[in-house]
């Protein structure tokens, strides 16, 4: 059989696995599709008549509602739409004429690259903070980094956005104020992105390293006399991984999706606000379009966080049926 | 484990340190122009779209058969000369020797092509006007009829919806034009990276002289103070639409200089005509003694407005000076309040969408009406159903703006005031009045100039007395640029045309 | 919008907290014991309670009409002073007063949105988790897509379809966080269902309603609280960031992300029209997670010394 080129046999369980999510991942894609087809159509303002603007003659909306099939029943439309979508064919843009799948592909990269960097810095500040609160619990260091992260998720993201704009950008003239120049210009944005999941990231790590300090075989490590970095780093650390980790994949996921405010303070040409600005013109094909990407673009990235989980812990691995 | 959590903090500081460093190698060979507007383009096909973001890149691509000067005055584009053959019919002589930018020679058959799109296009069929057919007489002479006599036939060909596209670049392109247009204007269509930017280089067979600045690139920066730092930190050159309050940032600035002018836009506050207590002119007219325009100007926009007696700019073809223009005074207010029955004022609400100068002017006329017990509350509606609904007459009174963009005074009285355009044409008052109608038929079927002027001044002066529609004041529009910018004029309509500005050296 | 703490970013150790026996309240005597030794978790409560206590006690501080919408164009943008202790706004409103008022709704809708949220969501996730099978598998995947959808295209499709007031404001940022719910609350009624108290009030022929309601919910509290009080700090900055979309509440009606939104473009000219907004948001929601940290701290058995 051909799996065995792509799979060691003893990887099988976790092929199906994976399989086996992916098939689930559907159902929820069309759910997704159909709930947002039935919120475009079924909620007040004309996509004829946003096309048209402010002054619109009654015939020309009617002529226009006609050549775009809105018309039609909603059935016949939502059916046309997937039939198209299975074949690859997101339709064209109402309000720009676009191909919806060509603009989210060449979207998608920016969108990647901030909220892939605003991880990184996520993780970067998050997990070493959060080791150190757990191992000197209650102390002022425990306290006051608290409060920081806290500070970070307790600050609306445009705020900050601005502020940091004002900072580096007009003050201190480092790095540029918004746009997608080089890569100077990922820097703000992501780091405005990050702070936040960073605080979520730090109380996480935190309270997955007091859970696993606790734990018998850490005071067996402690009690043999190992040394105590070793403890954190070497026993208690990886284990409480886990937890960390499911965290960071959630993070990463709501960064894709979740960062319009950011993108448009920075004015950085991502999916997110592409599908907000969709969302307000009424424009169906690319609401639909990003909306079903980013939730699978989630969604996956939930499934390589289960998949990681294996290679951190094989005892998992046995999971994966 | 520490000792990595380690490198990857140093390596981070490291790229955030050298991300800091880099900045200084840019802004040295000056050979773009970059401007910063508040949306992207939607599609640069004229006929797809009629929003301003569009216009405003489309300006530089295409040119018209004809164009608006600085003083309003139509001039001569693509035709060099045309001639009213009757009432009805115009015939317009091209210039010759003009070249779209796939090498194409602009031809009649070209302008043919794009009149007739331009009908068939329900987006923009309404800016055709009345054009019933065009007709090519020879390669460089076209006759336009019309169904009627259209007095405002030659504004509306300067509007970028108007713009004379290449027959072939058209066919050729199928349904991606948008994104790969095709003109005769001074720059040329590069590059899109969509959401971000538009890039134009400069077309080096212009028939007007080549542009010195090879290069132009419109930024898309959403926020309005965004548009101001940017500028600041140099990394614009121009910046349209500067926020009011940013204004003294830019003109104070020992690199920046700021230009201002009137608009054709207005801002008005409308009354749904067919609700009561709308339907009855006192009310209306207590309300337009009530609001201090002036008090909305100086706190919303910063004192960029100016108050006015009409529904049209003064800029625009056919303003009357002569129009009532109402000032605030109170006792009137209340003594027309009380002959119309409403002695102890009335609850009523006002509809916007959640543009935010609308909503804070909501907020000063909520004020201001509150002072002849008129309690009004404000209904801040998302865009889409802002739209519909005001169409539909669903609304009391409204907030709304409009733009003559033609410079004729048909543009902006017609579809506001006429009983054939109730709701999404442009009545969203649903103003109905005989007379009314038959003024504006009139004006806009003669072509004779002064006969026309004298028309719309007396529909001015009715519209002030009838008030359907309460004029709260007329924009007055910015752009922000650095001092070596120069050349630069505003174009009345917003659709500024880069022709003609460099850098100083 | 805003980041989002769903159920899977709470520790097992909290979902397991409920599966020890059912709660009296002794036990919730003692988790308030443990609490109180919290000092973070205490910091935060105090400031919780002056926040409430500014709420309730608004109107007396400043009067609503001839105050808090009152506009005084000739002292618009004003800095700080002795008559106005946080500066004017941009139509010469007293900010402080604005601020104070602003407690009732930005509070109101953290914790109404939230009620709604948990009673829809919990609901939703009780009758899943204690019945299973095939009706668990339906509601938890309409959840999964509730789930994917973004939060801010729900907003939308509410606030345009009914219309912006403060109860479809409300509704538009719960319908987000039903599914997070309805996940802690299916998770915990998992845990509980076969528990032998479940057992014997089933044997001595209680409805399944009432099992529901009247046992496994109370003890599948604890998570969903812990949660709440994280949910409603989420909700106010959500309530800032549809403001900043221009979907927030109805002027002039103060509320603090709507203050915050709004005044963003006078950050450079006068600093104090966001600054205060802003503080009070990030003081609100430290607070909230001050609490929500310690009560799962109090909550959490394996945590205690």
């Amino acid at each position: 059989m051909e799996y065995h080129l792509l799979l060691l046999s003893d990887r099988y369980p976790m092929y199906r696995f994976i399989l086996k999510r992916l098939f689930l991942l559907l159902p929820v894609l069309l759910g997704v599709s159909l709930l947002v087809f039935a919120i475009m159509s079924f909620t007040p303002g004309d996509p004829a008549q946003l096309i048209l603007g402010e002054s619109a003659p009654a015939e020309a909306v009617a002529e226009l509602r006609e050549e775009m099939g809105l018309n039609d029943p909603f059935i016949v439309r939502y059916a046309s739409f997937v039939g198209n979508a299975i074949t690859g064919d997101l339709g064209r843009s109402y309000s720009t004429g676009r191909e919806v799948f060509g603009e989210i592909a060449s979207r998608f990269p920016n969108t990647l690259t901030l909220a892939t960097l605003g991880v990184l810095i996520a993780i970067v500040i998050g997990v070493p903070v959060g080791i150190i609160s757990a191992t000197r619990q209650y102390s002022l260091i425990d306290s006051s980094s608290m409060v920081v992260a806290l500070l970070g998720v307790s600050m609306p993201n445009f705020w900050l956005g601005l502020m940091l704009i004002l900072v580096f950008s007009v003050n201190l003239g480092w790095l540029p104020s918004g746009g997608f120049s080089d890569w100077s210009s990922v820097i703000l944005p992501a780091l405005t992105l990050g702070t936040g999941s960073a605080a979520i990231i730090t109380r996480m790590t935190r309270s997955s390293m007091l859970e696993v300090i606790r734990q018998d075989y850490i005071r067996t490590a402690r009690a043999k006399g190992v040394a105590e970095n070793v403890v954190i780093n070497r026993h208690a650390l990886k284990n409480a991984l886990i937890p960390v980790i499911t965290v960071i994949g959630l993070q990463f996921g709501y960064l894709l999706g979740g960062a319009v405010l950011t993108e448009t303070v920075y004015s950085w040409p991502g999916v997110g606000r592409m599908m907000v600005d969709a969302i307000r013109q009424k424009d169906t094909p690319t609401v639909l379009g990003t909306v079903v990407f980013l939730a699978a673009a989630f969604s996956l990235v939930n499934l390589a966080v289960d998949i990681l989980y294996g290679f951190i812990d094989p005892r998992i691995k046995s999971q994966y049926k | 484990m520490k000792y990595s959590a380690k490198t990857a903090i140093a390596v981070a500081l490291t790229a955030l340190l050298a991300g800091c460093g880099g900045q200084e190698e840019t802004a040295q060979v000056r050979d773009t122009l970059i401007v910063a507007q508040g949306a992207d383009a939607k599609t640069l096909d004229p006929h797809a779209t009629n929003d301003q973001p569009s216009a405003r890149v489309a300006a530089q691509i295409y040119n018209q058969l004809l164009t608006i000067d600085a003083d309003m005055n139509v001039i001569p584009d693509l035709a060099v000369s045309w001639e009213s053959v009757d009432a009805n019919t115009t015939v317009f002589k091209l210039r010759q020797g003009v070249k779209f930018h796939n090498g194409e020679e602009l031809k009649a058959s070209d302008v043919k092509f794009t009149l007739d799109r331009m009908i068939d296009s329900p987006t923009v069929a309404h800016i055709a006007g009345t054009i019933k057919t065009v007709d090519v007489i020879d390669d460089y002479t076209i006759k336009i009829t019309t169904h009627q006599p259209f007095g405002p036939l030659l504004y509306h060909l300067t509007h970028t919806a108007s713009s004379i596209l290449s027959e072939k670049a058209v066919t050729e392109a199928g349904d991606n034009y948008g994104q790969q247009p095709v003109g005769t204007g001074p720059y040329k269509f590069a590059d899109w990276a969509a959401g971000d930017s538009i890039s134009l280089t400069v077309n080096g067979e212009y028939f007007d002289g080549v542009q010195e600045i090879p290069n132009v690139t419109f930024r898309n920066i959403i926020e309005g103070t965004n548009r101001t730092i940017a500028l600041e930190t140099g990394e614009v050159d121009v910046a349209y639409d500067i926020e009011p309050i940013d204004k003294d940032t830019v003109r104070n600035h020992e690199n920046l200089q700021l230009l201002e002018g009137e608009s054709l836009s207005i801002n008005y506050f409308g009354f749904n005509t067919r609700k009561k207590p709308f339907g009855d002119v006192r009310v209306r007219q207590a309300i337009g003694y009530a609001v201090n325009s002036q008090d909305i100007i100086d706190a919303v926009v910063m004192g960029s407005g100016i108050p006015t007696n009409s529904s049209i700019s003064t800029r625009v073809f056919g303003h009357s000076p002569e129009a009532y223009k109402y000032s605030q005074d109170y006792e009137k207010a209340r003594q027309l309040m009380v002959e119309a029955g409403y002695a102890d004022g009335f609850k009523t609400t006002i509809w916007t969408n959640d543009n935010p100068v609308r909503v804070q002017i909501a907020q000063v006329l909520q004020a201001q009406l509150r002072k002849i017990n008129i309690d009004m509350a404000i209904e801040v509606v998302e865009w889409g159903a802002f739209l519909d609904g005001i169409s539909r007459g669903e609304h009391d009174t409204y907030l709304f703006g409009w733009v003559t963009v033609t410079g004729d005074a048909d543009y902006g009285l017609y579809p506001l005031y006429h009983s054939s355009a109730h709701g999404g044409a442009g009545n969203r008052s649903f103003y109905t009045d005989t007379k009314m109608d038959q003024m504006l038929d009139a004006a806009r079927e003669s072509v004779n100039v002064e006969e026309r002027k004298a028309l719309y001044s007396d529909i001015q002066i009715q519209l002030q007395k009838e008030l359907p529609h309460y004029p709260i004041y007329v924009g007055i529009q910015n752009v922000g640029l650095k001092k070596d910018v120069k050349g630069f004029q505003l174009s009345p309509a917003g659709h500024h045309k880069l022709k003609g500005v460099d850098f100083e050296s | 919008m805003s980041q989002q703490i769903t159920a899977d970013t709470l520790p097992e150790a909290v979902l397991e907290a409920t599966r020890s026996a059912p709660k009296k309240r002794s036990q919730w005597l003692e988790v308030w014991q443990h609490l109180k030794r919290n000092k973070m978790a205490m910091f935060g409560l105090v400031i919780l309670s002056l926040v409430v206590f500014a709420a309730v006690f608004a109107d007396l501080i400043a009067d609503y009409e001839t105050v808090v919408i009152a506009q005084n164009l000739s002292d618009r943008l004003q800095g700080p002073s002795a008559q106005y202790w946080m500066g004017t706004d941009e139509f010469g409103r007293d900010i402080f007063a604005r601020m104070i008022h602003g407690t009732r709704v930005s509070l109101m809708v953290g914790v109404l949105s939230v009620a709604i949220a948990i009673m829809i969501g919990g609901t939703l996730g009780a009758v899943a988790g204690y019945y299973g099978g095939r009706l668990d598998n339906i509601i938890m995947r309409v959840m999964d897509i509730f789930l994917a959808v973004p939060s801010i295209l729900l907003a939308i499709a509410i606030v345009s379809a009914l219309g912006a007031n403060l109860i479809n404001l409300m509704l538009a940022i719960a319908v987000s966080s039903i599914p997070s719910y309805a996940r802690v609350v299916r998770a915990s009624v998992l845990s509980l269902r076969d528990q032998e108290f479940i057992e014997a009030a089933r044997a001595i022929g209680a409805s399944d309603t009432r099992i529901i309601f009247r046992h496994i919910v109370p003890n599948a509290l604890a998570p969903v609280i812990v949660q709440g009080a994280l949910g409603v700090a989420t909700a106010i900055l959500s309530t800032a960031g549809l403001s900043f979309i221009g979907l927030g509440i109805q002027p002039p009606e103060p509320e603090w992300g709507a203050m915050l939104a709004g005044g963003r473009q006078y950050l450079r000219h006068a600093w104090h029209v966001t600054t205060f907004p802003g503080l009070a948001i990030m003081i609100t929601i430290l607070a909230l997670n001050l609490l929500g940290d310690g009560l799962r701290d109090a909550l959490d058995p394996r945590l205690k010394h």
